[in-house]
C-alpha cells in the first residue's frame, strides 16, 4: 500500500511491466516494418538471384537495375533481361496526378464541409434537422453503390479519364467530415461569436473570421485524413481515370502488375514499384509525422 | 446514350468554376493519328512493334501505340475500358471471348473493307478466317494459330527410362491414366530419391512432381484438362454462340476431373495451394515439376539456348477417342467506338498482310495465320534447331479440336474455372460440375 | 446513427440559437439574413450531395430494375434482378465471406489495438516510434497486397518458408481454407497501428485523478483498464467501430490486387462480385441490385450498432 501511494505522483499508469510493454511495442514495430524491409530487399535483388536467394536476408549482389527499369531508365532489352517486359511507371507524372487528386479533394472538400458544418451547428434555417439527418444517412451508403451511377454520369458527360471527372464526386462533400466538424463547432464557446454579433458582424463573417481560424486544428486534421484516404484510393481512379494522363500512383502500380510477363510475374520490378509508391508516404511521415500523430490524438480524443 | 440531364450539367458547370484543374483528353489533330493497339503476350511485343514501325514508315500520319497486358487481366481490363468508352482502337482478339463483344455491338464490322481489299482467305490457314464471321458479318482478320503439346524435362524423362520416341506414343485414359499416367509417376521423385512407382514412395515429401496441371484455364482447359477430356469424348456444348445445352456435367469431364484430382491426392501433381505466383515457367525451370501441357507460342522460350534446363515437346497423349490437341486462332479486331475506323482497319489489314505476318513468322515464336508466315516460322525453328513436330504433326494430321466460342464468355469462364479449382481442392467432381453446368445453362435462358 | 445525432441537435443547438435571439436586435431581419448565410455556406456541400449522392442513389435504384449494361439503353425489368439475386448463391457466399472478414478483422484489430494502446499508455513513446506504427495505414492497399503476395508465395515467399521451417504449411493465397484468414491477417496488420493510436489518444483524455483514485482503492491494473479506461473511451470505440465496420464491408483492393484480378471463390468479397458483375460481365443493372442489398444491410447494421453502443454518450461528460 505504501509503495503504491509513493509511486502515485505521475506514474500510476505505468507501474510494473514496463519491460513487458517495451517488448510488446518492439514486436509491434518489427512486425510493422519487416514487410517493408523485405520489399526493399527484393527490389534490390537481381532477378536471377530471386529464387536461389529467396531466404537470404540481404542479396549477395544488390542492384539498382529494377528501379532503373521501373522508372524507364533502362532499355527494353535490359529490362527484359532483368525479368520485365519493358513496361515502366512514369513515376513523376503519376505522383503529380496523385498529389492533384488527393490534394485538391482534401482541401476543397474539407473547406466546403466546414462551411456546411458551421451552418448546421450555428445557424437557424428551416429543415435543418431533416437535412442533416439525410446527409448523415449518406454515411451508410457504401461507395460502390454511388460509384456505378457516377461512372455512368461521367461517361455521359465525357468526363471519364479527365482530372475533373476524377475528382468531382468527392470534391465537395463527405458526410463524415460534415459530421465531425459540426461536432467541433458545437463544442466551441459562443462568447466570441456573440460579441462579434453585437458588433454587427454577420453570419458569414463570423464563420470566416472567427470560427474558421479557431478551428484550424480540426480542419487540418480532416484535411490530412482525407489526403491519406484519397492517396490510397484505388477503385474509382481505376475505373474512371485509367488513362495515361489521369492515372494515379495506386492504379499505376496495379497496371504495372498487369504488364508482368505472362508466365512469370516480375516480382523484383513490382517490389521496386511498390518501394517507389511508399517513398512519398515516408516523406510525409518524416516531415509531417508529428502533426499526423497530433491529428490522430485530436480526432481520437474528441 | 448521351443525354445530359440539366441537373448534372448544372453540377458540372459549377465544378468547372470551382476547380482550375485542366481536363486532359488527347485528341489528335486531323491528319496525325495515334492508334492504340493491345496484346497480351510480352514475348510477341517486340515483333509487333517491328510491324508497327514498318507500318508507320509506310503511313507516316499513323502512329501505333502498343500496350501489353498480362493474359490474366487482359479481358477484364478490356471490358472496363470498353464500358468506359476508352478501349483501344485495335486489339488482339481470342475466339472464346469475341462473341460477347459482338453481342454488345463493340466490334466494327469489317465485311465491306475486306471485300474492297485484295485479301484472299485461301492464303490463310484453313478454317481460321471463317471463325470470325457471325451472322454474315466479319469481326476480325486472322492473326495466328496455335496448338498445344506436352512439355517435359528431358533429364527427368530420360532418368525415368523414356525416349523421345516413346513419349510420342503415350496413351491416356481417365481410369488409370494409361502410359501417360505411368510416365507422370515415373518422373515424380520424393525426398529420398524414390520415384512415384516405388511402393515406399512418400507422397508427403515430394521434391519433383510428374505433372503440373493448369487450373486457371477458364471454361476451355486449353492448357490441360480440356485436351484430356476431349480425347475421352467430351464436347463443350450442343452448339456455339448461345447454346441451350452444355456438357460440363458429362462423364468424360467428370472422370478427367477425378483423375487430375487423384494425381494431387497421390502426390504426383502439386496441390492447388502449392501453386506459385511465379508461374508455370518458373516451376518448370526450377524443376519443381517435370511436365505440363503448354502452347506452341511458348516453345521458343522453353527451347531457347539460354534456358536453364533442357526441355522437349511431345504430342499430347492419345485418349480413348483419339489424339486431340486444342487449337485456336487469334484475330485483330477493331473496336466499334474508335474515332479512326479507316486508319484502324488499315492497321488491321497490315497486321494480316504478308509483310507483317512473314516478318513475325521469321522470329519463329508463333505460327502466323498466313501460310507463308507459318512456313517462315517453321523454317526459323528448324534453323534454330527447335523441334516443332509435336505441334505441326497434330495439326497436319487433323488431330486437333478448335476451342469453342460462347456468348457471355466471361461468366461461363468464371463458373467453370471455379468448379475446376474446387475439384483441384478436393470437391466432388460430379457434384461440382453438375452445379456449374446448371449455372452456365441458366445464363442462356 | 442519424437518430442519435438528431437527439443531440434537438437538445443542444437550438438552446444556443435561442440565446442569440435574446441578445440580438431586430430578430426578424437578422433571421432572414441568417437564412441566406446558411444557404451560401451550405451550397457547395449541398451541390456535391445532390449531384454525387442523391442523384446517383435515385439512378442506382432505377438501374437495379433494368438490364442496363452501360452499352445499351436500359429496359425496365421490374423486380427481376432482385429475384435473380435471391437465388444467386454467389451473392450470399460473397456476403457471408465479407461478413466473416468484417467481424473477425474488427474483433482482432480492436482487441490487439486496445492492448497495444494500453501498453503505449505505460511508456512515453517518441513520435518516430508512433510514426512507424502508422506506416502501414499510410501505404495504399495496392502496394500492401503486392508486398504480402510476395512474402506469402507458396514456393519461395520468405514468410511461407519461415512458417514451413517451423512446421506450419499451407499458408498460401491459393489454399481455400486459409485464404480468407490470410487476407484478414494482412488487413489487421495494416489497420492495427492506426487504430491503436486512435484509442491511445482517447485514453490520454481520461483524467489522471480517476486512476489515482482507483489506485488508492487498491484496484489492480487490469481492473483499472476494465473499470476506468474502457468505459471512458467508449465514444472513441464507437466511432472506430462504425467506421471500421463500414470500411471492412468495402474490402476490395487487397483481394483484387493480391490475386492479380483472379481471386479464388473463397475470398470473393461482395465488392469484388459487384465490380465483376458491373465491369466484366456487363451486368450493371444486376450489380446495382446487389449494391442496394448492401446498402440495406449496412444501414441496418449501423443503426443496431449505434443503439448498442449508445455512441455519443461518454461517462466522462
Amino acid at each position: 500500500m505504501t509503495t503504491a501511494t509513493a509511486g502515485i505522483r505521475k506514474s500510476v499508469r505505468f507501474r510494473p511491466g514496463r519491460t513487458a510493454a517495451w517488448i510488446i511495442i518492439a514486436i509491434a514495430v518489427i512486425a510493422t516494418v519487416f514487410p517493408f524491409y523485405w520489399m526493399v530487399r527484393t527490389a534490390l535483388t537481381p532477378t536471377a538471384d530471386l529464387v536461389p536467394q529467396a531466404s537470404q536476408l540481404w542479396p549477395s549482389s544488390p542492384t539498382l537495375i529494377n528501379f532503373q527499369r521501373v522508372l524507364g531508365l533502362a532499355s527494353i532489352e535490359e529490362s527484359v533481361a532483368a525479368g520485365g517486359t519493358g513496361a515502366s511507371i512514369d513515376f513523376i507524372r503519376y505522383t503529380i496526378n496523385s498529389v492533384i487528386y488527393a490534394g485538391s479533394i482534401a482541401v476543397i472538400q474539407t473547406l466546403s464541409c466546414a462551411a456546411a458544418a458551421y451552418a448546421f451547428a450555428r445557424l437557424r434555417f428551416p429543415g435543418r434537422n431533416v437535412l442533416f439527418g439525410v446527409i448523415l444517412a449518406g454515411l451508410m451508403i457504401p461507395g460502390i453503390f454511388t460509384l456505378l451511377p457516377n461512372f455512368a454520369l461521367m461517361r455521359e458527360l465525357d468526363l471519364l479519364n479527365t482530372m475533373l471527372g476524377l475528382v468531382a464526386p468527392a470534391l465537395l462533400m463527405s458526410p463524415f467530415t460534415i459530421f465531425f466538424l459540426r461536432q467541433f463547432f458545437l463544442s466551441l464557446p459562443r462568447d466570441v461569436e456573440e460579441a462579434a454579433m453585437l458588433d454587427g458582424v454577420g453570419s458569414l463573417g463570423r464563420f470566416w473570421r472567427i470560427a474558421l481560424p479557431l478551428s484550424r486544428g480540426p480542419i487540418a486534421t480532416m484535411m490530412l485524413i482525407t489526403l491519406v484516404g484519397m492517396w490510397k484510393d484505388y477503385l474509382w481512379p481505376l475505373v474512371a481515370g485509367n488513362s495515361e494522363l489521369t492515372r494515379v500512383l495506386t492504379v499505376a502500380l496495379g497496371v504495372f502488375q498487369q504488364q508482368s510477363p505472362n508466365t512469370a510475374p516480375d516480382w523484383t520490378g513490382l517490389m521496386a514499384g511498390a518501394t517507389l509508391s511508399v517513398l512519398p508516404v515516408l516523406l510525409i511521415l518524416v516531415f509531417l509525422g508529428k502533426q499526423l500523430i497530433q491529428s490522430l490524438n485530436f480526432s481520437g480524443g474528441k | 446514350m448521351k443525354k445530359t440531364t440539366p441537373l448534372a450539367a448544372l453540377g458540372v458547370a459549377s465544378l468547372l468554376a470551382l476547380t482550375a484543374c485542366a481536363s486532359g483528353s488527347d485528341e489528335g489533330s486531323a491528319d496525325a493519328v495515334t492508334l492504340d493497339y493491345w496484346l497480351w503476350d510480352d514475348i510477341q511485343l517486340p515483333l509487333y512493334q517491328e510491324c508497327a514501325d514498318a507500318f508507320t514508315e509506310e503511313n507516316p500520319n499513323i502512329t501505333i501505340n502498343i500496350t501489353q497486358t498480362g493474359w490474366a487481366q487482359y479481358w477484364q481490363n478490356l471490358s472496363t475500358q470498353i464500358t468506359a468508352g476508352t478501349a483501344p482502337d485495335v486489339f488482339t482478339n481470342q475466339i472464346s471471348y469475341y462473341l460477347q463483344f459482338v453481342q454488345n455491338n463493340q466490334l466494327l464490322d469489317l465485311t465491306e473493307n475486306v471485300e474492297a481489299s485484295d485479301i484472299d482467305f485461301a492464303d490463310y490457314k484453313e478454317g481460321l478466317a471463317e471463325r470470325w464471321v457471325t451472322d454474315g458479318k466479319r469481326y476480325g482478320l486472322p492473326k495466328d494459330w496455335d496448338t498445344v503439346a506436352l512439355l517435359y524435362n528431358v533429364e527427368a524423362a530420360t532418368e525415368a527410362g523414356y525416349t523421345a520416341e516413346q513419349l510420342s506414343t503415350l496413351t491416356w485414359n481417365p481410369e488409370d491414366g494409361g502410359t501417360f499416367g505411368e510416365l507422370v509417376k515415373a518422373m515424380t521423385v520424393d525426398g529420398a530419391g524414390r520415384d512415384g512407382l516405388d511402393p515406399n514412395f512418400d507422397k508427403s515429401d515430394v521434391v519433383r512432381y510428374g505433372y503440373y496441371p493448369e487450373w486457371a484455364d477458364g471454361a476451355i482447359g486449353q492448357n490441360g484438362w480440356g485436351n484430356f477430356a476431349h480425347s475421352a469424348g467430351f464436347t463443350y456444348s450442343d452448339d456455339e454462340g448461345a447454346p441451350t445445352t452444355f456438357n460440363f456435367d458429362s462423364e468424360p469431364l467428370i472422370e478427367t476431373g477425378a483423375w487430375l484430382q487423384s494425381l494431387i491426392e497421390d502426390g504426383y501433381a502439386p496441390g492447388f495451394d502449392e501453386q506459385s505466383t511465379l508461374g508455370t515457367q518458373a516451376v518448370m525451370e526450377n524443376q519443381n515439376v517435370a511436365s505440363t501441357i503448354t502452347g506452341s507460342w511458348m516453345a521458343s522460350t522453353y527451347l531457347a539456348e539460354d534456358a536453364p534446363v533442357e526441355f522437349g515437346f511431345a504430342m499430347v497423349p492419345e485418349g480413348p477417342d483419339g489424339r486431340t490437341a486444342a487449337t485456336n486462332g487469334l484475330a485483330d479486331s477493331v473496336w466499334a467506338g474508335t474515332e479512326h475506323p479507316e486508319e484502324a482497319y488499315q492497321w488491321v489489314e497490315y497486321l494480316a498482310s504478308a509483310d507483317c505476318q512473314n516478318s513475325v513468322g521469321e522470329a519463329g515464336l508463333i505460327f502466323p495465320a498466313l501460310d507463308s508466315g507459318t512456313e517462315a516460322a517453321l523454317e526459323a525453328r528448324d534453323a534454330a534447331g527447335f523441334d516443332s513436330s509435336a505441334f505441326a504433326s497434330v495439326a497436319d494430321a487433323g488431330e486437333t479440336f478448335t476451342i469453342p466460342a460462347f456468348e457471355r464468355s466471361a461468366e461461363v469462364n468464371s463458373a467453370i474455372q471455379d468448379a475446376m479449382q474446387a475439384i483441384a481442392q478436393g470437391a466432388d467432381p460430379a457434384e461440382r460440375l453438375s452445379e456449374a453446368n446448371d449455372a452456365v445453362e441458366a445464363l442462356f435462358k | 446513427m442519424s437518430r442519435t445525432m438528431l437527439e443531440r441537435t434537438g437538445s443542444r443547438a437550438p438552446r444556443g440559437a435561442n440565446d442569440s435571439r435574446v441578445v440580438s436586435p431586430g430578430p426578424s431581419r437578422l433571421r432572414r439574413a441568417e437564412k441566406w448565410a446558411a444557404l451560401v455556406l451550405l451550397l457547395p456541400a449541398l451541390l456535391g450531395f445532390v449531384v454525387f449522392y442523391l442523384y446517383p442513389t435515385v439512378r442506382g435504384v432505377w438501374y437495379s430494375m433494368t438490364d442496363f449494361n452501360l452499352l445499351n439503353d436500359p429496359t425496365f425489368l421490374g423486380m427481376a434482378n432482385f429475384e435473380e439475386l435471391a437465388a444467386d448463391p454467389q451473392v450470399w457466399d460473397s456476403l457471408r465471406i465479407t461478413a466473416v472478414f468484417a467481424v473477425v478483422n474488427i474483433a482482432i484489430v480492436m482487441v490487439l489495438a486496445l492492448g497495444l494502446a494500453a501498453f503505449m499508455q505505460r511508456l512515453n513513446l517518441r513520435n518516430w516510434v508512433r510514426s512507424l506504427l502508422l506506416l502501414p495505414w499510410l501505404v495504399p492497399n495496392v502496394a500492401i497486397a503486392l508486398i504480402w503476395g510476395w512474402l506469402l508465395d507458396a514456393n519461395v515467399g520468405y514468410l511461407s518458408q519461415l512458417l514451413k521451417s517451423v512446421g506450419i504449411s499451407g499458408v498460401s493465397f491459393y489454399n481455400g481454407d486459409a485464404a480468407l484468414g490470410i487476407i484478414i491477417v494482412i488487413s489487421v496488420w495494416s489497420g492495427l497501428g492506426y487504430t491503436a493510436l486512435l484509442l491511445y489518444a482517447g485514453m490520454l483524455q481520461v483524467p489522471n485523478e480517476l486512476y489515482e483514485a482507483a489506485a488508492l482503492d487498491g484496484a489492480s491494473e487490469t481492473r483499472m483498464f476494465f473499470r476506468v479506461t474502457l468505459p471512458l473511451i467508449r465514444p472513441v470505440l464507437a466511432l472506430v467501430l462504425v467506421v471500421s465496420l463500414i470500411g471492412s464491408f468495402q474490402v476490395f483492393d487487397l483481394v483484387q490486387v493480391g490475386y492479380g484480378n483472379n481471386p479464388i471463390p473463397e475470398v470473393r468479397v461482395i465488392y469484388y462480385y459487384i465490380y465483376q458483375q458491373a465491369f466484366s460481365f456487363y451486368n450493371m443493372g444486376y450489380a446495382s441490385a446487389i449494391a442496394i442489398l448492401l446498402v440495406v444491410i449496412l444501414g441496418a447494421l449501423t443503426v443496431v450498432q449505434m443503439r448498442l453502443m449508445r455512441a455519443n454518450r461518454s461517462d466522462l461528460s
